[in-house]
């Protein structure tokens, strides 16, 4: 490779390192329209799962139901996978378990939560969220003492139009220090649909819009 | 595939598709300098998109070609450029005299493809771009309604439409680079 791809590999992987060290713990991302299309497949299979797996299963530490599954790692940090956004408690109650305070709100589709919740956590560190990539729901990481003590991670999730157990609208994360305020539902802006596939790249959001000639990506993208 | 969070499965990446990228983009611009931003664009935006790609859904280069292709057409619409958030990889910045003698030979090395694509110019979008990724990128079809995210009989049926468009304004030559389905 020539110099200019040395140092152009450097200057990406120092970007990666920044960004998961990034202060903004805020990410919001919308889904795009037509990867609900492509994952109905799938979907329809978790909800198979759902259906047949009503059993809580306990192995090593890792707690698995169809809905949700939190496990912690061997390095403390926890990772959450949601395939159906229904009993929030439940989840929060396995976070706690896990040793992460949090509140978990599902809004129906087209609502969010007023924000501010509260104060901004102290931690520094950007969550790594990835959304429907197979179809089934969305997960996240948090990795150890980025929820200390005192602070809350709060979870607000806008539910697709078409079930709950399909990508979300919209998914938000913080981490709130001190008493977090209720969820209180206001409508929340739609991306627009069509269009021209306009995509642009505001830190921490990602929008993606449907169109049959969109190409997988540019977030701009989401799923 | 969590590019955007593992350096080194990035640096893996990079390293087997950075010459491929460098030559679609420079079938694309004439300008080194841009030739340079662009590329630091494309693996930018790829590591906005890395939880999109799904492996076994399509190859991974047409997932990169995907991505790169919407890089290359918001550079066209100045407002995208305008909205880059600050901070991010300015590349003519970390090309040296000699890199830039060499992305000028590159340049210079697609300038075929840089007049055939001219030449699909007039042709209606959606038929150009399949055109485009299987023709100039060479792509396979299905790689190339992957990278496109349309069906496989959509980007067949606007292959087809664009070809025969084209039969009377290129040289076939120029336009028929062999796209293997």
């Amino acid at each position: 490779m020539s110099n200019f791809e040395e140092r152009l590999l450097s200057a990406l992987k120092e970007e990666i390192t920044t960004r998961t060290a990034k202060d903004d713990m805020t990410t919001v991302t919308p889904i795009r329209r037509g990867s609900r299309r492509r994952v109905a497949g799938l979907s329809a299979a978790v909800a198979g799962v759902a259906a047949a797996a009503t059993t809580v299963t306990l192995l090593t530490g890792i707690t698995e139901s169809p809905a949700y599954a939190v496990t912690k790692g061997s390095d403390g940090a926890v990772s959450v996978r949601i395939n159906e956004f229904n009993d929030p408690e439940g989840l929060e109650s396995e976070l706690a378990a896990a040793g992460v305070d949090a509140v978990v709100d599902y809004l129906p589709f087209g609502q969010t939560c007023k924000g501010p919740r509260g104060a901004h956590g102290s931690t520094q560190g950007q969550f790594a969220v990835s959304i429907g990539s197979e179809g089934d729901g969305i997960s996240f990481k948090i990795e150890k003492g980025q929820v200390p003590a005192g602070e809350t991670l709060v979870l607000a999730v806008t539910k697709a139009e078409n079930g709950a157990d399909k990508p979300p609208l919209a998914t938000s994360l913080e981490i709130v220090k001190g008493a977090v305020a209720p969820c209180e539902a206001i409508s929340m802006p739609i991306p627009p649909a069509g269009g021209d596939g306009k995509t642009d790249n505001a830190p921490g959001v990602q929008s993606r819009i449907d169109g049959e000639d969109r190409a997988p990506s540019l977030n701009s993208v989401t799923e | 595939m969590r590019l955007n969070e593992d350096p080194a499965a990035f640096e893996a990446f990079y390293r087997r598709h950075v010459d491929a990228v460098t030559r679609f983009v420079v079938r694309r611009v004439s300008d080194p300098h841009l030739a340079a931003d662009l590329t630091a664009d494309i693996f930018l935006a790829v590591l906005d998109s890395a939880h999109t790609y799904v492996p076994g859904r399509g190859s991974e280069i047409a997932w990169l070609y995907g991505v790169a292709r919407n890089v290359v057409s918001a550079q066209h619409r100045k407002a995208a450029r305008e909205s880059r958030a600050a901070g991010r990889v300015a590349g003519r910045r970390l090309m040296d005299d000699d890199d830039l003698v060499r992305m000028e030979e590159k340049i210079d090395a697609e300038r075929r493809m840089r007049s055939a694509l001219e030449a699909m110019a007039g042709l209606p979008e959606g038929e150009r771009a399949v055109l485009e990724l299987v023709a100039i990128d060479q792509l396979t079809v299905t790689e190339a309604a992957a990278a496109l995210g349309i069906r496989q009989v959509t980007a067949r049926v606007r292959l087809h439409r664009a070809r025969r468009a084209l039969e009377d304004v290129a040289s076939p030559s120029a336009v028929y680079v062999e796209g293997q389905a």
